[in-house]
């Protein structure tokens, strides 16, 4: 039995078909986030990706920021759910999770069954979040992919503030004019967000392992700075972008085992 | 598309509710008309004696309820815009008095169409600082601007106490002594202290109604929708001392009693999740707030804001109603002591979770949501989730942020619920 799960964020869209609860047989990102194509390309992207067409899936969950206006899904739920659930199939020791997506960061704690047991979110402000990289790689005309790569080269981390996106575009201007190393802005822009994206971890509480979730996960630059600020490892799946979606599609698959259960009590009792 | 699964039932007005409106209404009128005949109003903050006022005859408006209702109907925006650019008040001040500022200054222009409810401007100032540090400042302005003089009441702050020591008693009681002699002497009307004693009584009586219909909420499925607890404050803040609130509280008491019976409620669809509210409500966006815990069949059945005016004394007591006047609001106890108040609270209307209102606005009421959250947890065992906002100003309020961390909440109310938590 094949279940989707669709992520659907600000900035980008992912997907994951699983079979039976535990296998996963497609995956698909596009850099569209909701409003856009976005949603229906992946949608479709990640039928092409396992070679299955909408006829053979049997449920569809759908979660992110654009949760609420995507009508092809059977049902929604929530990231913070959807992430504490996709950690803990790639992650099973994970009881912290990290997930900095393109307009929002989290601290969630998680039980042993991946159930969601506590969450703190940022507040309305795009430091400390995937927004915040976008608008500093732009200014430093490099890919946000290439950010962490970038920062390894780094020999002295410079200060970049915090509270601020916009004070921190100027901030890094500033170093610009000033000559300061490109590698060196990045790995304080890094610094920058491990931050303030600490700051929401203590005040969730550390409980180990600590894993990181969402795009900005694959940035090593961001990973390494919130190491040193945790004081801790922080563990990173090869599939962390894609753990919304994948907890999105146990969800489905939960939730389409409880529906063909229920139908089949019926049967028995007619 | 869970909002179109549930069946949302559209009821007629209340009539508890359209006599609030009438009384509001006329609240604001009587004032104006004061007003024309070169007689007297005041302004006053949500907590001052307002037994002396009523007892001579001063009708009595009340800025923090007046910027509140401004807010809700979305003329804040604009007020604020006003208080920040032309009067030059930052924005890390309460949006009640930004928004209230504003009205004040506009109100010098004849010619200002101004919105409703339309507040005359005052011949005096009633502060008492027992509910918010900011009101003193707040005040102070509006006397300097508007050369009023301002009766003021110095409140003290309750660190750890948990009743009014004897030497703030003293303290407050000697006050209130003053204010009257000031304020007879000001208005230029001798004090009735009969009638005052009988406006402490139906004061106490209003204290005791509305107690009581708050505790009627503890019923399940509750008789009204929590947030329906906000627009009935209004009578308790503004008209404490008169027969009109007796009469709205015993037509809603008996509203939620007839719910009761019959096993009906103000709240629209089925009460799948009890919550407590933590704060001032989110009025710009109370809407859309409201919207969000209906489509999760969220019930804030009760909330620490409306505790505010439990002004508990026995009347012809000036010492109780002292110690009752530095006891009320949140913000004049320790953070212990209201994190015990609300733990209580959600046990007796068992609450299965607290919504927890960072208001831009009041930094005194953040130090308690932060500082309390884990007491609260520590004793009750809910889960908490914070959302930022502000009781005046929607730039701090972000849709999607508040709907992510309600569903949030309610997923984890709902897996506590079915026991597979382990």
């Amino acid at each position: 039995m094949f279940t989707v799960g669709i992520d659907i964020g600000s900035t980008t869209c992912k997907s994951v078909i699983i079979n039976d609860g535990s296998i996963i047989v497609g995956r698909a990102i596009v850099p569209f986030g909701t409003g856009t194509i976005g949603p229906k390309r992946v949608y479709q992207s990640v039928l092409d990706s396992c070679g299955l067409s909408r006829d053979d899936i049997e449920r569809t969950l759908v979660t992110g920021y654009g949760r609420f206006t995507f009508d092809d899904a059977d049902n929604q739920k929530s990231e913070m759910s959807c992430h504490a659930k996709g950690v803990n199939f790639i992650i099973p020791s994970a009881r912290t999770i990290i997930d900095i997506g393109g307009q929002d960061a989290k601290a969630l704690r998680i039980n042993p069954n991946g159930m969601l047991e506590d969450f703190v979110m940022n507040d309305k402000c795009a430091a400390g979040t995937g927004k915040f990289l976008d608008v500093m790689a732009g200014i430093l005309n490099v890919k946000v992919a290439d950010l962490g790569i970038i920062s390894e080269h780094s020999q002295v981390e410079v200060s970049i503030s915090n509270t601020c996106t916009v004070f921190a575009e100027s901030e890094v201007i500033s170093k610009l004019s000033m000559n300061v190393a490109i590698e060196d802005i990045i790995a304080g822009i890094h610094r920058s967000v491990a931050k303030k994206v600490a700051a929401l971890v203590y005040r969730n509480g550390i409980v180990k392992d600590v894993a990181m979730s969402g795009g900005v996960a694959l940035n090593k630059g961001v990973v390494g700075a919130m190491r040193k600020e945790l004081k801790t490892d922080i563990l990173v799946h090869e599939d962390c972008q894609l753990a919304g979606a994948l907890g999105a599609a146990l969800f489905a698959w939960e939730e389409a085992v409880k529906a063909n259960r229920c139908s089949q009590t019926q049967k028995n009792n007619e | 598309m869970s909002e179109e699964s549930k069946r949302i039932t559209q009821r007629p007005v209340p009539l508890s509710r359209i006599m609030v409106n009438e009384q509001t209404a006329k609240v604001y009128e009587d004032a104006l008309e004061t007003k024309k005949r070169g007689e007297r109003i005041a302004w006053s903050t949500a907590i001052y004696v307002q037994e002396i006022c009523e007892t001579l005859g001063v009708p009595v408006l009340y800025p923090e309820n007046h910027s509140a209702a401004l807010a809700a109907k979305h003329y804040g925006e604009d007020l604020i815009q006003y208080a920040e650019g032309n009067m030059r008040y930052p924005m890390n001040i309460c949006s009640y008095a930004r928004i209230n500022f504003a009205f004040a200054d506009k109100l010098k222009d004849p010619n200002y169409e101004w919105p409703s409810p339309a507040m005359p401007l005052p011949d005096l100032l009633l502060l008492a600082n027992n509910s918010c540090v900011q009101l003193t400042k707040w005040y102070q302005n509006l006397s300097d601007t508007l050369g009023v003089p301002a009766f003021f009441i110095d409140m003290l702050y309750n660190f750890t106490e948990e009743k009014a020591s004897a030497y703030k008693v003293k303290y407050i009681r000697t006050q209130i002594e003053e204010a009257i002699t000031a304020l007879e002497a000001f208005i230029g009307r001798k004090f009735d202290w009969d009638k005052f004693s009988e406006i402490q009584k139906r004061s106490a009586l209003n204290n005791k109604l509305f107690k009581e219909i708050i505790a009627l909420n503890v019923h399940k499925p509750a008789p009204l929708n929590g947030f329906d607890l906000f627009n009935y404050m209004a009578p308790m803040v503004i008209c404490r001392g008169k027969e009109s609130t007796t009469d709205i509280l015993l037509q809603l008491k008996k509203e939620v009693e007839e719910n009761i019976k019959n096993n009906t409620s103000t709240y629209p669809v089925d009460q799948e999740h009890r919550v407590f509210w933590e704060g001032i409500a989110c009025w710009p966006c109370m809407r859309h707030n409201l919207k969000t815990l209906r489509n999760l069949g969220i019930n804030a059945v009760t909330n620490g804001y409306v505790t505010a005016w439990d002004i508990n004394y026995e009347p012809t007591n000036l010492d109780g109603m002292a110690a009752a006047y530095n006891f009320a609001s949140t913000n004049s106890k320790s953070t212990p002591t209201v994190a015990r108040l609300r733990s209580d609270l959600i046990k007796k209307f068992g609450c299965k979770g607290m919504i927890c209102h960072v208001n831009k606005s009041c930094k005194v009421m953040d130090f308690h949501v932060f500082g309390g959250r884990d007491l609260i947890q520590k004793y009750t065992g809910v889960p908490i989730v914070n959302f930022d906002g502000d009781q005046g100003d929607s730039r701090s309020y972000s849709e999607a942020q508040f709907e992510t961390r309600i569903q949030g909440l309610a997923e984890i109310m709902k897996q506590n619920k079915e026991g597979n938590h382990a």
